[in-house]
């Protein structure tokens, strides 16, 4: 058979071989090559070996947002993936409405992060105003403005992949475990959590990633304001590139630094996590 | 469902959901009945109701649309979301079968390829991404459906893969000796069983796609086609400062399909998510 | 399924769109004919509103039509592909029409129109440049796209739509240092028609012999007053001063300010100054605008017009008329980051305010929101220099017109036409003058004296002798250190930082950002 569909190669394969090539592996490429070089459009680079990741270094604002970026995800990823088991825990006890709910708390999500940013502009700041602050007074608004934001849109995504993981659990195990006289706190501990760690790997993976990258949200937020403080690494590497002559380099040196960053975590996370996983 | 317990205290938790399923649901709220208040009045005063001092009907509606023309925006959102959702789940899924199907160095370097693309943040590739698109004239609603084909494959394929593996071979190879050849066989047998994992890949590319805001920004010829995002941030500078009525108005009509197509749809894309975060 | 309509969506849109464009050019003619533009613009606006709302209308139609059809059953989906085909089909018409209008656009091009593509730079003029685009083009059926930048953010957009191949024909500079960076990009000026429409070779900005840019657009800033409350003011007996002319030195502005401050209740207001907001659509007054002052006088005594280092000899200077602007002010300094640009507009339209720092361009907003001509004055911003009692406004130029050199020649050609169009002709200059209300250094513009009292109130500070201070801003280092400094002010400004960080700035920023860009 295998015989048979290989020759289909231009069929089945190709269309997305091709666009895969012009819409990664290409820009991929190049990329990676222009972070050694100055330049202003394609055409006229020049290479300059290391010189761009030297200039890094000298850039207080990248090395701030990178604190402010690992920051802001470790908060952000406890915080969600503990509301959303919170909340999945309670919503498998099978109260009235919990369709419902369910529904209510994963709506958020699905609107786009710049809208998000500037529905929680009006509302942080009409908060603040009453403290005569607002978001943008300094970094520290921001970051658990983006927070707050955060866990808004995303506790009801992981909240599904957690219920599905809760109600995955055989019903006899905790039975078995009820039985031999385990109480709340134990069934929780050496039953559901070790049974959910599939989904703790997955729902970790997604917060860690989608808050490191963070970057709709961060734009319309607060747009890195004040003085660039509440700048995450994605738009401080956007604004190196588009928003200074001079540094598109350097901008692009940022950028395989932060893919290196965000392929190590991935890697590291992933190993981390699913060695705790027991099969079901 | 055979875990579900009758809970202790359920009156009381589904009271207290209630009340957080109100409060989670209030920035909307707020935001639309400010889309209805004078300018003025929305960042002064952003949780008072409209009175009938602050009341000015539709007007911030009608100002919104004459700046950003959403309806036109909203159909190239659409377009360019229901193109690329339909062009990634056909091309990624027959992909993903030829490449788990035929085994040799090309396939297996391919495979390695797309699940390396997953973890790339956009910034690494935001510069030569758009300079190539621009080259090759994707810069259109079309075109860019290509580049989110390439952009977008490592996770389609990748999920698909998952999947392919798991269908017996027996079935293709019974179809293949019945005289079907391989693109009857996959179009008859393969896609049909693999309906459930397209639905997931589908709602996961569509809620990226429809939301984006850097990619169409870089590579679409902004100054013809601006899409719900885009134009919701082009609020904020094309005119100065951020007409905050004009603002919500628009945050409404851009969310209002959203929450209709959301609640419509509601069990496949619960659904869909959970499926896609088990497989991914 | 989603995709059943989808071809109708985008077939709607765009009849829609080119409908209501030729219906727009139509009604525009009438109008003209027979209105004046602010009662015509107003029925436009209307006219356009219905459109679009009817398109929104349309749009909502359809969606409920997908969606009935997505939560149906499996057997819908035995039409879909061939909606799908029907979709693919409409694309593939539509690349093809664009192909044929290229074709055309070419054909056409070699009989001498392309088009013209104008990255502006003014976001409050946007939509009057829309409107005389679409004049032009209803005229001669020359392609404008006019394209404005955010707030802010005009160097970026420019940079990645110059990387684009429909690269904008026409752009801006803001001045030398600017004009570095794009140097390369600029078509050499020096024999065009809309050069010789200069009123004079200091509005063009030179490389060597090549004339790379001209300016359109003269403009003047100072401190605007309300004149109906500060003649209030006068009439009280606690006022310090009892004329406007006695304002004269940075002491004086600032006894009045904060006397005004202590009786605003009294007098009605809210605060001596309107919020001097930090937010990108308004920190510009502050660390550019503002800023201007003290490089002048430090220019103007070691008798240089740039530099590579400043020294900052006047900062202490700046530091007291920040200091009264966020004191004397109608809030509370740690409100500043997010005030915008109309939030000061409207502090000033509204009275809570006596004084606004901005230039004569802020008149449309002003005259928009309620403010009577009448009620209008100017002052210079004092700092505290001596012999500051003979300092005008400041008068400059930062909006250079320049044509991308690496555009086809029909295009630039198109380009060139549309400029000296829009400074030689009725239409154009009308609108310049009296929509957008510019002062343009251009010959044809004499005979179109400026209905901008902003402008004439300018136009009498030079007329009774007093200097203009000049826009050095223009030899500001980079967009870079221009934020540098508006952090620094803020921080200061909210508490949460010190005034060393503002010297900081300005003057260790100026020295890095000059090595990093002239590197």
């Amino acid at each position: 058979m295998e015989k048979a569909i290989k020759k289909y190669f231009p069929i089945f394969a190709l269309p997305t071989l091709l666009a895969f090539t012009i819409g990664f592996i290409i820009p991929f490429i190049l990329g990676v090559y222009l972070s050694f070089c100055e330049f202003t459009t394609v055409t006229d680079a020049k290479f300059v070996g290391f010189k761009n990741y030297i200039r890094i270094w000298g850039d207080s604002t990248f090395i701030h947002s990178l604190w402010y970026t690992a920051l802001f995800t470790i908060v952000s990823v406890l915080a969600i993936n503990i509301l959303a088991f919170a909340v999945a825990m309670l919503l498998t006890k099978g109260i009235k409405g919990t369709n419902l709910f369910r529904t209510v708390f994963f709506m958020p999500n699905l609107i786009g992060g710049i809208i998000l940013g500037y529905i929680w502009q009006l509302i942080l700041n009409g908060i603040l105003a009453g403290m005569e602050r607002t978001l943008t007074y300094s970094s520290a608004y921001g970051f658990w403005g983006l927070v707050i934001l955060m866990c808004w849109q995303q506790v009801g995504y992981m909240m599904i992949i957690y219920i599905a993981g809760i109600q995955n659990i055989p019903g006899d195990l905790i039975e078995a475990a009820k039985i031999d006289g385990a109480n709340n706190r134990q069934l929780l501990r050496h039953v559901t959590l070790p049974m959910v760690m599939p989904s703790i790997t997955i729902c970790s993976f997604l917060t860690l990633t989608n808050s490191f990258k963070l970057f709709d949200q961060n734009l319309a937020l607060t747009a890195g304001e004040p003085s660039n403080k509440s700048e995450m690494l994605a738009l401080n590497i956007f604004n190196t590139f588009y928003g200074r002559n001079g540094w598109e380099g350097v901008g692009q040196a940022k950028a395989v630094i932060f893919f290196i960053l965000v392929a190590l975590i991935a890697v590291v996370q992933l190993k981390a996590t699913r060695e705790k996983e027991v099969q079901a | 469902m055979s875990s579900v317990r009758k809970a202790k205290h359920g009156g009381l938790l589904t009271v207290i959901f209630s009340i957080i399923s109100v409060i989670y649901v209030m920035p909307i709220i707020i935001v639309l009945y400010n889309s209805f208040k004078k300018k003025i009045f929305i960042s002064k005063r952003p949780f008072a109701l409209p009175d009938t001092k602050s009341f000015v009907g539709v007007e911030n509606y009608i100002s919104g649309i004459e700046k950003i023309e959403l309806p036109k925006a909203f159909g190239y959102s659409l377009f360019i979301t229901v193109g690329a959702v339909f062009v990634i789940i056909l091309c990624t899924s027959m992909c993903a079968w030829y490449i788990t199907r035929v085994k040799n160095a090309v396939t297996s370097s391919m495979y390695m390829l797309f699940a390396f693309s997953m973890i790339i943040p956009f910034q690494m590739v935001m510069f030569t991404l758009s300079k190539i698109a621009d080259i090759l004239k994707l810069g259109n609603p079309v075109g860019i459906i290509i580049v989110y084909l390439g952009f977008g494959a490592g996770l389609a394929v990748f999920m698909f893969c998952g999947f392919v593996k798991s269908i017996p071979l027996e079935i293709e190879e019974a179809a293949m000796i019945d005289g079907c050849t391989p693109i009857q066989t996959y179009f008859k047998i393969v896609f049909p069983v693999m309906k459930p994992t397209a639905i997931s890949v589908a709602i996961l590319e569509a809620m990226w796609v429809w939301n984006d805001y850097l990619l169409p920004y870089l590579v679409l010829d902004i100054k013809k086609y601006k899409t719900i995002p885009i134009a919701i941030q082009y609020l904020k500078g094309g005119y100065g400062a951020i007409d905050m009525g004009a603002m919500m108005a628009m945050i409404i009509l851009a969310i209002i399909p959203i929450i209709v197509f959301y609640i419509a749809c509601q069990k496949y894309i619960i659904e869909g998510v959970v499926a896609g975060a088990v497989k991914g | 399924m989603i995709y059943l309509s989808i071809g109708n969506v985008t077939d709607n849109v765009t009849e829609n769109d080119s409908d209501s464009w030729r219906f727009r050019c139509t009604v525009q003619w009438i109008c003209l004919e027979t209105r004046g533009y602010k009662r015509y613009s107003k029925r436009k606006e209307v006219f356009i509103m219905k459109k679009k709302l009817l398109s929104a209308v349309l749009s909502a139609a359809m969606l409920a039509t997908m969606l009935t059809g997505c939560g149906g059953n499996d057997s819908s989906q035995t039409q879909a592909p061939a909606a799908d085909t029907k979709t693919e089909n409409n694309a593939e018409t539509k690349t093809d029409d664009t192909k044929g209008d290229d074709a055309q656009a070419n054909a056409s091009a070699a009989s001498g129109s392309g088009k013209v593509y104008y990255l502006n730079f003014k976001p409050e003029q946007a939509g009057d440049w829309e409107e005389l685009a679409a004049k032009y083009t209803a005229e001669t059926g020359v392609e404008v796209v006019v394209q404005t930048a955010a707030s802010g953010t005009y160097e970026s957009t420019l940079k990645s739509e110059m990387a684009k191949s429909e690269a904008p024909t026409l752009f801006q500079v803001n001045g030398p240092v600017g004009l570095a960076t794009w140097k390369d990009y600029c078509y050499d000026l020096s024999g065009s028609e809309v050069y010789g429409q200069l009123k004079s070779d200091d509005f063009a900005l030179k490389d060597g012999d090549e004339v790379k840019g001209i300016a359109y657009v003269v403009e003047t800033y100072g401190i605007i007053y309300n004149a109906d409350i500060l003649n209030d003011y006068f009439a009280k007996d606690y006022a310090v001063v009892k004329s406007v002319e006695e304002i004269n030195s940075f002491d004086n502005l600032k006894a009045v300010a904060d006397s005004i401050q202590e009786n605003a209740d009294d007098l009605g207001v809210k605060g001596a100054f309107t919020s001097a907001g930090m937010d990108s659509s308004s920190d510009w007054r502050f660390k550019t605008h503002l800023a201007n002052l003290p490089i002048y006088y430090e220019y103007q005594e070691d008798g240089i017009g740039s530099t590579d280092a400043i020294k900052g000899t006047y900062l202490e200077n700046y530091k007291n008329i920040w200091d009264l602007y966020i004191t004397d002010s109608v809030c509370a300094p740690s409100l500043l980051s997010s005030k915008t640009g109309e939030d000061a507009t409207a502090d000033f339209a509204l009275g809570d305010a006596v004084f606004y720092q901005n230039g004569t361009w802020a008149y449309t907003d002003l005259s928009g929101n309620g403010m009577e001509d009448e009620s209008l004055g100017m002052l210079p911003i004092y700092i505290g220099v001596e012999g500051e009692e003979n300092q005008g406004l400041c008068t400059g130029s930062e909006n250079y017109w320049c044509v991308n050199k690496n555009a086809s020649p029909e295009d630039i050609q198109a380009t060139l036409d549309f400029m000296n169009w829009c400074v030689t002709s009725h239409d154009g200059c009308d609108s310049l003058s009296y929509i957008m209300g510019f002062v343009c250094p251009f010959k044809a513009f004499d005979s179109y004296p400026a209905a901008n009292p902003l402008v004439n109130i300018a136009n009498d500070y030079v007329s009774s002798g007093k200097t203009s201070v000049a826009w050095t801003f223009t030899t500001m280092p980079s967009e870079e250190w221009k934020n540098g400094v508006g952090s620094a002010l803020l921080e200061y400004a909210q508490g949460t930082g010190e005034w060393s960080a503002v010297e900081t700035a300005f003057v260790d920023g100026w020295a890095s950002e000059f090595a990093a860009a002239n590197n």
